[in-house]
């Protein structure tokens, strides 16, 4: 009688206890969450319910339009031209930086002596800001004075000093090359600490066993990277997608629209057109968008999980 | 006479050292000869800036392009420091990097620990969602953002602009301290607390000491992203009077076009603290951008 008691008095204290401990976790993490409440919650409310309203400055009345913003977008001739710039912009700029970044790392991870003052300068790039970074390649390929045409001139390739930022056939290059020299470091130094997690001895055994390097990166290295290179892939897909500064910079979206991709149009549609309704419809469209990306990595990841999972 | 040896007998170790020195050499050739590749394909931008910013007017639209300045010179340097809409920017962004790196460690310290320790219904929902506000593409915030800054009225105004910017530090913030809590033992805490300790004097005597390296690296993090901020520092400032440095930068031109040698000097500075923070980071840095991505 005694001894159930007590044990009762002990689960009330617990319980009490547990609702204490609860309590203190809320209040250490309410900071965040009003945050969290602030900067996503309540935009993504706010943008789908305007992308449904006609929004007029200065007032910023609104009315209600129903899917008025999303026709137009659709109507919109210039759409078919706008996702499509977007898409080589993504393709381009995550095929160079991945690719770069994927090269870097495995040269840079190679057991060779006096290789890390290489490693800390080809992060450079990474770590100066963005609008610093575009205006250094706009000096670079200006098209009078900037040292990339200066230098062709001087070897007497004048034909292949180009309008680098103000002809639509070159300027999208020129800016993918731009941005994917500020971001590769970061694609490097992701799958560069994965390659240093994994143990060397299993390709010591493989190169005993007469496997080349090429079968060693084929059936080892790059299988036990796929994680990290999915991770790279997605966050620069998403970054892509909503790149800004270096464009924005370098081309201002042009010339003649040539680089004006999905982060540019949705800037531009809003704050230099002033038609915030339908800059709202474009954010929900790529917030969908990014939606999506994120679901697919979901569900690769977990099924590379679950493949792992079962071969151990 | 040697693919003889290397099929019809195994093979002896001379064979075998000589085809691992032949393979070292070549390894080495191979990893310079890239490695070199790559760091010319990174630094030689940054070399000419430099350069650029180095040299006299005239020297700058030289011909041929002069990679070393022949009369160096500092004027380029001395004109930033003396234009006034620079300073004032550089004041801008001083001010608000360092209130959104404040207002974004003691977020995280709270959150994080709340997060590191306790486990609470919606706490994996709510790690999530800091992890996807980090993520967030900023282009899309920008419609609602303003038009609640202007309801708050809080268009070109530091407070706007630190609210703002908290958007991109305070989930990195979260994240990193969480990860640096996780590690600490619980055991140490246990003693404080059976010593009488209570939750904020646990924070402020054994949790924040114990976290100082973490704090200075989340903070020099924090303060960087809202350093090279640009894309709110655009949208919701206008005019010379709240415009931080990004912007300064990148609308630098006047009537006579753009003075290349200033706007590279200006750069120079600008960038220092940026590539300070990330010499220093730069392990912690990569950790905190993936790990959240990599798990779960």
């Amino acid at each position: 009688m005694v001894a159930t008691h007590r044990t009762a008095a002990r689960r009330s204290q617990s319980i009490s206890l547990k609702a204490q401990r609860r309590r203190r976790a809320y209040l250490l993490v309410a900071p965040a969450v009003v945050l969290i409440a602030l900067m996503m919650i309540y935009p993504i409310v706010q943008t789908i319910y305007f992308s449904f309203s006609k929004v007029q400055l200065p007032a910023l009345r609104t009315t209600f339009v129903g899917f008025d913003n999303f026709v137009r977008i659709l109507n919109n001739p210039e759409t078919g031209p706008l996702v499509r710039r977007t898409l080589v912009w993504i393709a381009g700029s995550v095929a160079l930086k991945m690719t770069l970044g994927l090269v870097a790392a495995l040269v840079f991870n190679a057991k060779v002596r006096g290789t890390v003052w290489m490693r800390v300068l080809v992060i450079l790039p990474w770590a100066i800001p963005s609008v610093v970074g575009a205006n250094l390649w706009r000096w670079i390929v200006q098209t009078d004075a900037g040292v990339l045409n200066q230098t062709l001139r001087s070897w007497g390739l004048e034909s292949w000093a180009l309008n680098w930022l103000g002809d639509p056939s070159t300027a999208m290059f020129t800016v993918i090359v731009a941005y994917s020299w500020g971001g590769f470091a970061f694609v490097m130094l992701l799958i560069l600490a994965r390659l240093q997690g994994l143990p060397e001895d299993i390709n010591e055994a493989a190169r005993v066993d007469g496997a080349n390097w090429w079968q060693i990166f084929r059936y080892i290295t790059l299988p036990s990277l796929s994680g990290v290179l999915a991770v790279a892939l997605i966050l620069e897909i998403v970054s892509g997608m909503n790149s800004f500064d270096t464009l924005m910079i370098m081309t201002g979206g042009g010339p003649a629209n040539a680089t004006r991709i999905w982060g540019i149009d949705i800037y531009k549609t809003g704050f230099t057109e002033f038609n915030l309704g339908g800059a709202a419809a474009q954010s929900v469209l790529m917030f969908a968008a990014v939606i999506v990306v994120f679901s697919v990595y979901g569900g690769v990841n977990s099924r590379i999980a679950r493949r792992q999972g079962e071969a151990a | 006479m040697s693919a003889i040896t290397s099929i019809g007998r195994p093979k002896t170790a001379h064979d075998y050292a000589i085809r691992q020195m032949v393979g070292t050499i070549g390894k080495y050739v191979l990893v310079y000869g890239l490695g070199l590749a790559f760091v010319l394909f990174s630094t030689l931008p940054l070399i000419w800036g430099i350069s650029t910013a180095l040299k006299v007017p005239s020297e700058v639209y030289a011909f041929p392009p002069s990679w070393i300045p022949t009369t160096l010179t500092f004027e380029n340097f001395f004109l930033v420091v003396q234009n006034k809409n620079l300073l004032r920017a550089f004041l801008n962004t001083l001010i608000i990097a360092s209130g959104t790196t404040f207002i974004a460690l003691v977020v995280g310290v709270l959150g994080g620990y709340g997060f590191a320790r306790y486990h609470f219904p919606g706490r994996n929902m709510l790690l999530w969602s800091v992890l996807f506000t980090k993520l967030f593409p900023r282009v899309v915030v920008i419609v609602p953002f303003f038009i609640t800054l202007r309801n708050l009225q809080m268009m070109n105004s530091y407070q706007g602009l630190i609210l703002v910017y908290l958007m991109v530090t305070f989930p990195v913030a979260i994240w990193l301290l969480k990860g640096f809590f996780d590690k600490i033992p619980v055991e140490i805490e246990e003693a404080a607390v059976i010593d009488g300790c209570n939750l904020p004097q646990l924070l402020w005597y054994v949790i924040l000491p114990m976290s100082r390296p973490a704090m200075i690296a989340v903070a020099m993090y924090s303060f960087i992203l809202a350093w090279n901020e640009f894309l709110f520092a655009l949208v919701f400032t206008n005019g010379l009077e709240r415009r931080p440095l990004s912007i300064a930068l990148a609308f630098f031109i006047d009537e006579n076009g753009i003075r290349w040698g200033e706007l590279m000097a200006a750069s120079v500075v600008m960038s220092l603290p940026a590539i300070i923070v990330f010499s220093f980071a730069q392990k912690l840095l990569v950790r905190g951008l993936s790990d959240g991505a990599v798990k779960g």
